[in-house]
């Protein structure tokens, strides 16, 4: 069992990270219909911004507490008003046109901000202050769990909730979901279509960016090519989940996470994307809607 | 001149002449100069005109004879093939695909590993690893074809990454070291007549050649497939899936077909790659490459052959010229496809589908003739129909008799019955109606009648044969016809080819014959174009048959529907609201038409509002109130029925609040 419940934690560590880009890709794709490329490339942009902060900018110096409140806020502002150019400059021209043309857009909004990453940060690897964080953990039975892990699963799950009762609780959460369902008719409901629009893209922000800094404070390392592989984990997430619906995501990147985890432990790192994708397709051929997905109707 | 100043003067010449395409058909689409010219460059084989302009490619990289030009040429020629094969796919079919490097990886690893291992020549290579992608196009469509297009682009994505991480651990293909030292293309030495003959192709110029050839090869095939009835029908199901089923276009096997067919060019593609490239590894074949043909399809144009080569003139020939940019060439590229996509969101050379003089080249008929000869033409297809119905066993239903019968169907949506136990004959020959309030039930038995939805009690029989649970294009296929409540035309098609898919049940071309274009592919293909002329006569339409559906008004879209729903030779007719939105002369016209079809022997099941066209031309009507059948009978006696007016009007001593009349 010891090894199980290892990679277990392991699992539901990295799952946190994918889930939370994950309901970036479903929020947005539930009020346009559009799969934000750019998605796993903005929280890479968190991560590196957080790395300014801490590193160049000298936060680490401060005290811990403080240098995290800034080096988690700052990037997730900084982060969501990008997106918020990408969605004005690169997605509205094209809501009305064609699906092709609107996920191409995306693609070179994701090839834009990776290299453009790459520009301004430059290509090496860069390093997160290894010793910002306590290493210490503690043994429950035979499986070691870092503080680290906690806090940022915890996180991770106050995020999420934080967002399940905004959408369900709130009357701008209503909008969202009115607008999901129908533009037209949010419209002459008196939603302000554009605002909550906007309001998908900086919330989709939000959270790539804390995954990315607190990717950065857990793997150390970070690089601007990170965003690839970290997007089309949580796009698969959000997919296995059914895109569209929140809990579904949250599943979905736990599910991939702890998929991930179990393969390297037990078969080998190296068959990781077969594995993951391998249960996508077994679920979608199953459920071709996603685990919590529903069936659409569609009139005649 | 430089080989990076031909590559630019190349790139802005064709950016020019597409930019002049555009305006031409803009502001010249309407003169008959410009579209008779138009028609005349039409009928030169396209064979002839794919080598004419290869061969100039060709020419152009000798003359200039520097092999970096060269190679990059040869880097367009691969990815204009893979091109091709993607805009099956994506263009023709509307499936999403991002894994389509997999096929890529799949036709030169095959390509690859027999010419190292086993050492067979290159050209006998090239129909295993298309054989072998077209496998595997099979096995990733077989799953995903019921998937939505969202749901698409990762599980193709994800083929494409699973095959990739196998390739890279896969030892006998040389893991993430791959294949090297693949040999050269060559034609053995033999000896004919005495002389020795044989050749093995090595320089840039050698591969340009035996690329432009492949691709030719590509370009032929696909232009055959679009403007076949296979084509027709992928790019039916690519604008409305449901409406294709329904006039009898197989959806789920041409989507099969596509991702086959789609593999199969991608294996071409790879082959070569494998030979010109000489060793491959995993690397080659990521995620991006297949962003970067799907990038050449879009910016091209989707769906459209010669966007595809500027397209993948684009994609490769930038960059090149952007060499001097080396650290931000991919940022810039981003950008330029950003600001391409978003000025040109239909792509530079996109396919232009109305067609000014469709039937150029025809002989004209009179109008007179036309109608008998769909007369004769019905007839002998009725008498065919019966002839096959009774060989294979079963009672024909003669004039009179039930051709429809509908007993106690039930259709229920949560705890809502929509439809409940209804009962009734419908008989060879007749125009029965269907009326009732809104929310009656009516389009639901109609989507129970073909197909759409599984009724969850009761029984459907057309001609004597059950239809329940038969998918819409299976009993589309036995004779059935319907028009929507909604107009369902193809959006993005010529009128004359919304009715050509109409006919898509009526022939029985094969896919190869479609390849090849055989001769019997051709009268097929000329009988469909003289058929669709001849519906669209039938409901007066045919001075608008080049037009795209969506150009129509409202009503003539109805009137384009129905011809559609005829051109198969249906027996039965299914039309849900056809006079909606019609003003009162097209009404009249309407009811002339319905008649007309009555009189070909076609037996018509309408639903409809307005109760002056209803009582006018049926002979039978059944009225449907919540789902239940309260009246059935000859039009005078619908009219004096009590619970007929009390569904439309409501009860004297209700609070008086009648129900709408519906629209």
């Amino acid at each position: 069992m010891g090894p199980f419940l290892q990679y277990t934690v392991i699992g539901l560590t990295v799952g946190s990270f994918y889930a939370l880009v994950a309901l970036g890709y479903t929020i947005v794709y539930g009020i346009v219909r559009l799969i934000n490329f750019a998605q796993g490339d903005l929280s890479t942009l968190g991560a590196f911004l957080g790395w300014t902060l801490l590193v160049t900018f000298g936060l680490q110096e401060l005290p811990l507490p403080l240098a995290l409140v800034i080096a988690f806020v700052i990037p997730m502002l900084g982060t969501a008003a990008v997106n918020l150019v990408i969605l004005e400059i690169a997605y509205k021209p094209l809501f009305n046109k064609s699906l092709l043309a609107i996920l191409i857009s995306a693609l070179a909004c994701s090839l834009i901000l990776s290299n453009g990453i790459e520009w301004i940060f430059g290509p090496r690897i860069e390093a997160y202050p290894p010793s910002l964080l306590p290493a210490e953990g503690m043994f429950l039975g035979t499986v070691h769990v870092t503080f680290v892990q906690i806090a940022l699963v915890v996180v991770s799950l106050l995020l999420m909730g934080t967002l399940v009762a905004f959408v369900q609780g709130t009357t701008i959460g209503t909008a969202m979901r009115a607008l999901a369902v129908d533009h037209d008719a949010a419209r002459l409901m008196g939603i302000n279509v554009n605002q909550v629009i906007r309001l998908a893209f900086v919330l989709g922000a939000l959270l790539a960016a804390a995954s990315g800094v607190m990717l950065g404070l857990y793997y150390v390392q970070i690089q601007f090519s990170n965003g690839f592989l970290l997007g089309l984990r949580a796009f698969t997430a959000a997919v296995l989940g059914g895109i569209g619906n929140i809990p579904g995501a949250m599943a979905g990147g736990m599910i991939i996470g702890l998929v991930e985890s179990y393969t390297t432990g037990y078969l080998s790192g190296k068959w990781e994307d077969v594995i993951v994708f391998g249960v996508l397709i077994t679920v979608l051929v199953i459920r071709p809607v996603g685990l919590f997905g529903e069936r659409v109707a569609e009139r005649m | 001149m430089s080989a990076d100043d031909l590559l630019l003067t190349l790139l802005i010449g064709f950016l020019a002449i597409s930019l002049l395409r555009g305006l031409g058909y803009r502001r010249l689409s309407e003169d008959p100069r410009f579209t008779t010219w138009l028609n005349r460059i039409d009928r030169v084989p396209y064979w002839s005109r794919v080598i004419a302009f290869l061969a100039a490619v060709a020419l152009l990289a000798y003359i200039n004879g520097d092999d970096y030009f060269t190679s990059v040429l040869v880097s367009v020629a691969t990815y204009a093939m893979l091109g091709l094969g993607l805009n099956i796919v994506v263009g023709f079919a509307g499936l999403l695909d991002l894994g389509y490097a997999a096929f890529f990886a799949i036709g030169a690893y095959t390509s690859a590993l027999l010419t190292t291992q086993a050492h067979w020549n290159f050209f006998t290579t090239v129909p295993l690893a298309v054989l072998f992608t077209g496998t595997a196009g099979a096995i990733l469509g077989y799953p995903t074809l019921r998937l939505r297009s969202d749901y698409l682009a990762i599980v193709t994505l994800g083929f494409g990454e699973m095959t990739r991480v196998t390739f890279n651990n896969w030892d006998y293909a040389g893991g993430p070291n791959g294949i090297l030292q693949i040999p050269f293309p060559e034609i053995p030495t033999f000896s004919l007549a005495g002389v020795s003959i044989g050749y093995t192709f090595q320089s840039q110029f050698d591969f340009l050649l035996v690329g432009l050839a492949l691709l030719a090869v590509a370009m032929i095939f696909a232009q055959h497939l679009e403007h076949s009835r296979l084509g027709r029908g992928w790019i039916a199901i690519r604008e409305d899936e449901f409406a294709a089923e329904s006039v009898g276009v197989p959806s789920l096997r041409l989507k099969l077909y596509a991702y086959v067919m789609g593999g199969m060019w991608g294996g071409l593609a790879g082959a070569f790659f494998a030979t010109r490239i000489g060793a491959i590894d995993p690397t080659s074949f990521t995620f991006l490459l297949s962003v970067n043909v799907l990038i050449v399809i879009v910016l091209g144009g989707t769906g459209s052959l010669p966007g595809v080569l500027l397209g993948a003139l684009i994609v490769i020939g930038l960059p090149e010229v952007l060499r001097t940019f080396a650290d931000q060439r991919l940022l810039i590229f981003g950008i330029g496809l950003l600001v391409i996509i978003l000025r040109l969101a239909l792509g530079i050379w996109p396919r232009i589908r109305r067609k000014p003089q469709p039937y150029y080249g025809l002989e004209i008929e009179e109008p007179a003739k036309v109608a008998a000869k769909i007369l004769v033409e019905h007839q002998q297809q009725m008498v065919r129909r019966d002839a096959r119905h009774a060989a294979a066993g079963h009672r024909v239903i003669e004039e009179g008799e039930a051709i429809l019968e509908v007993q106690g169907v039930v259709q229920q949506f949560g705890g809502l019955r929509a439809v409940d136990n209804v009962t009734f004959d419908v008989k060879r020959g007749e125009i029965f109606s269907i009326i009732g309030p809104n929310g009656g039930g009516k389009t639901t038995l109609f989507n129970c009648i073909t197909g759409v939805q599984k009724p969850k009690a009761g029984k459907i029989l057309i001609d004597g044969r059950s239809v329940v649970g038969l998918r819409p294009h299976v009993i589309a296929g036995r004779g059935v016809g319907r028009t929507f409540q909604g107009i369902r035309l193809f959006k993005q098609m010529a009128v004359f080819e919304n009715v050509m898919v109409g006919l898509y049940p009526r022939h029985r071309t094969m896919t190869w014959q479609a390849l090849l274009h055989t001769p019997g592919e051709r009268k097929d293909e000329i009988r469909t174009l003289e058929e669709s002329r001849r519906w669209l006569g039938f409901v007066g339409m045919e001075h608008l048959a080049g037009r795209l559906a969506t150009e129509l008004s409202y009503a003539d879209q109805r009137r384009v529907e129905i011809a559609r729903a005829l051109a198969a030779h249906p027996h039965l007719v299914l039309f849900d609201e056809p006079a909606a939105g019609m003003n009162p002369t097209e009404k009249l016209e309407l009811d002339a038409i319905i008649r007309k079809i009555r009189g070909l022997g076609i037996t018509v099941v309408l639903i409809e509002h307005d109760m002056s066209l209803v009582m006018r031309i049926s002979d039978r009507i059944a009225v449907l109130d919540h789902g239940t059948l309260i009246a059935l009978g000859v039009p005078a006696d619908i009219q004096e029925d009590p619970a007929v007016i009390e569904a439309y009007l409501g009860r004297e001593d209700e609070i008086p609040m009648p129900r709408a009349k519906g629209a």
